[in-house]
């Protein structure tokens, strides 16, 4: 898939990700060894993103899936239509008279039925979930697995073992292998403690908040129309506001929206007045913003 | 290189990072797919396959560097002179050295082709030769790089060098060109004796790295807190928040492990509905724990001010354990600090309540008039769900205890947890009050070490409010 580190950095850069040589590293070890990444770090700098553009460079399709609490197996996995077989079989309810018509028995006419098991217990009453269509497809796929710590400890030891063999079970149908290893991607904000299972099982990525000659780069990219003088502009500022001890300092993300909003307004440089009028793109508490404003001098010290 | 990688994940375990087999195959495999050429590839590899979380990246990244050799301190010059960017004198050089077939030392051959890293390993051949096993205090670090040197056979690589340019010189090169390699060679050989310098010296940091790490560990939190200095102190804190850690995760496992209830019947019956109205499947509502509500009371004056400290740091990072927390400090008169915490980061906060709180931290320590403060102004606010965690050595210095305060507030909150940072012996002696207060408590520990409070405080998590 790639035969370098360099290969997968000009890769990425080309489909306009910025990777920096850890994260090129983990993705081009993850190609090669078959093994899930676990992706760390603040909200908004590109975890999922990651995803979906290592789905776009290898041309793999991307399976999403979205953990939150609550999410078990029958939603992540595969989930039988039991409405649709009730329909079925009131549907066939003759069918199966004239089955049983002549069964001498009732442990014959139960045999009979028992032998009619599969037309109900096909792929055809089951519906795939995120993982279990991973692991069907039929061409190699980019699963997602989003946010893994919001899902619950159960469903993670579940995943542990669905990613260590890339083959469930399904006891009326028997066990489904991967015909491609998936390449795995998931997600976490650190809301909880991963187990140790999981972890040991994964490459791990941490990603922070990228430095200024990354950001300034990724600016460009992103928002290719911007003045080059505003873009160092927003990297300083962004980058002396993240010093600031906020409760949620901003993101990437977060500074892409500020600069392109900046570029709207026809910016050519900040002004202090311009700056207050549009913090609410890039500090999105209140207390934040007031601590912000408090600094403003500070932020825009070297911004000119 | 596995032998050496090894070596390190040994002491990347000794700085107390979790590390399984499977781990450390991985990275072997991993560090074989990349290989060794560009530093920060290997160091991302090694990371990405060892570390898991990502607090550990701190200490992985200073074990790392006293690990690998690290290029770029060795300057410009001779960075350039390791590296392949000078293909163009490398060239002739190979070209010569494949065309005369010389029989050369196998140094000169390594000097001659090989990268930083083989130069490196040949270094540490040498040293093992030269016993740096034995290496203890930094003036040694020129007598053994002196005695590693001594292994390697530097008249032989000279005279290779000679024979090298007699070669080159016979091949017809021009004297500008010979000067132009002779120097490459001579950077190449000078960055070699520099890096058995650099690879002494952090031999020598990683020792002490080694000796330090484990004096933080083993020796400080078994040590009376009143007796740290002002820099164990600062080493401190990172125990105390691994601590906090620790019981935060342990709290987490336990919590999940529930599986009692009433029936969620909302739930219950709207999965039914996919089977027919048959109640397949089960949910039971989750039970809401009660949080506790926390009242910290801390004696602030000179002599308990580390336990204090610390206390707070711990009670602070563990905040979501409990449903409030509220600090209050005092020597005589009584404050509340924590506003404080709300406004300031933890760390700063509890410099803030040690030293700027409202109240008179030179004076003497009066327990006595502290709770009868706070029982008149503070009672109103107190219920069944508070539990107190008190922290001082109830030394009254003589004054009136007044002992009936305490078993005011005790009526009108869940518990009363007492920390003494004073050795159980001392207490009822001389001016200390103890025993007229421990009645009035639910627990009264002696809480002089780290590990103790620790100890307390993960009771407390755990069992306190369970009991009801």
């Amino acid at each position: 898939m790639f035969e370098s580190v360099e290969e997968v950095q000009q890769r990425f850069k080309d489909a306009r990700y910025i990777a920096n040589r850890r994260i090129s590293t983990v993705v081009f070890l993850a190609a090669r060894m078959g093994r899930p990444v676990l992706i760390e770090g603040p909200a908004g700098v590109g975890k999922t993103e990651l995803a979906k553009t290592l789905s776009d460079v290898t041309g793999r399709g991307l399976i999403r899936l979205q953990c939150y609490e609550g999410l078990d197996e029958g939603k992540a996995l595969y989930e039988w239509k039991y409405a649709k077989q009730l329909l079925y079989t009131q549907l066939l309810r003759e069918r199966i008279g004239e089955l049983i018509a002549d069964a001498p028995s009732l442990p014959e006419a139960v045999s009979r039925i028992a032998g009619q098991d599969d037309a109900f217990f096909s792929y055809r009453f089951l519906s795939p979930r995120p993982l279990l269509q991973a692991i069907r497809a039929d061409d190699p796929v980019v699963l997602l697995v989003d946010e893994i710590d919001k899902a619950e400890p159960e469903f993670e030891a579940f995943l542990l073992e669905v990613l260590s063999d890339f083959q469930v079970s399904i006891p009326e149908l028997g066990t489904v292998k991967a015909k491609h290893i998936p390449l795995v991607v998931l997600t976490s904000n650190n809301a909880r403690e991963l187990s140790d299972g999981l972890k040991r099982r994964c490459l791990h990525l941490f990603i922070d908040f990228p430095n200024p000659v990354d950001e300034l780069a990724i600016i460009h990219l992103k928002v290719p129309e911007i003045p080059a003088s505003l873009a160092k502009a927003v990297v300083a500022a962004v980058q002396k506001i993240r010093g600031l001890e906020l409760r949620k300092p901003p993101s990437v993300s977060e500074s892409i929206d500020w600069a392109r909003s900046l570029v709207i307004l026809n910016a050519k440089e900040l002004d202090p007045s311009l700056v207050e009028a549009t913090l609410t793109m890039l500090v999105k508490y209140e207390k934040d913003i007031e601590r912000v404003k408090g600094a403003l001098d500070k932020v825009l010290a070297e911004t000119k | 290189m596995e032998e050496r990688i090894l070596e390190f994940i040994g002491d990347l375990r000794r700085a107390e990072l979790r590390i399984s087999t499977a781990e450390a195959l991985d990275a072997l495999s991993a560090s074989a797919e990349v290989g060794l050429l560009d530093r920060e590839t290997f160091k991302s590899t090694l990371a990405a396959t060892l570390v898991k979380e990502a607090r550990d990246l701190e200490t992985f990244d200073r074990i790392f560097n006293l690990y690998f050799l690290d290029l770029e301190a060795l300057g410009e010059g001779l960075k350039k002179a390791l590296g392949p960017e000078d293909p163009k004198v490398q060239d002739q050089l190979d070209q010569v050295l494949d065309a005369e077939n010389m029989d050369l030392d196998e140094l000169t051959e390594l000097l001659m082709r090989g990268q930083g890293s083989e130069m490196e390993m040949a270094i540490r051949g040498g040293a093992q030769g030269a016993g740096l096993e034995r290496l203890m205090y930094f003036l040694q670090v020129g007598y053994f790089s002196r005695r590693i040197s001594d292994q390697f056979d530097w008249s032989a690589i000279e005279r290779d060098i000679e024979k090298i340019m007699q070669a080159l010189e016979a091949k017809g090169l021009d004297p500008g060109q010979l000067a132009r390699i002779r120097n490459y060679l001579e950077l190449r050989l000078e960055a070699f004796r520099r890096m058995i310098r650099q690879h002494v010296q952090r031999e020598l940091e990683r020792r002490a790295y080694r000796a330090g790490e484990q004096l933080t560990r083993e020796v400080l939190s078994e040590k009376p807190l009143f007796a740290l200095t002002p820099d164990e102190v600062a080493q401190m804190k990172s125990v105390v928040a691994k601590l906090a850690r620790r019981i935060k995760d342990a709290l987490a496992l336990r919590r999940r492990q529930e599986q009692k209830g009433r029936i969620d019947s909302r739930k219950t019956i709207r999965k039914s509905l996919q089977y027919g109205g048959v109640p397949m499947e089960v949910f039971l509502k989750q039970r809401h724990r009660e949080k506790p509500r926390l009242i910290t009371v801390c004696d602030v004056s000179d002599s308990v001010r580390n336990a204090s400290r610390f206390m707070l740091q711990l009670v602070w990072s563990l905040q979501e354990c409990f449903s409030r927390v509220r600090s209050y400090v005092f020597v005589s008169e009584i404050a509340e600090v924590t506003q404080g915490f709300n406004n300031y980061p933890v760390e700063r906060a509890i410099e803030w309540a040690l030293k700027g709180a409202p109240v008179d931290y030179h004076c003497r320590s009066d327990f006595g008039y502290a709770f009868s403060r706070f029982a008149t102004t503070e009672l109103e606010s107190l219920d069944k769900k508070t539990t107190i965690l008190m922290l001082g050595d109830a030394r009254n210095n003589y004054n009136d205890p007044q002992a009936w305060a305490l078993r005011l507030i005790r009526e009108r909150v869940k518990g009363i947890i007492w920390l003494n940072p004073e050795g159980q012996w001392g207490w009822g002696i001389g001016d200390s009050v103890m025993p007229l207060y421990a009645p009035s408590c639910d627990i009264v520990r002696e809480c002089r070490t780290i590990g103790q409070l620790g100890e307390v405080v993960d009771n407390l998590v755990h069992s306190w409010w369970r009991r009801g």
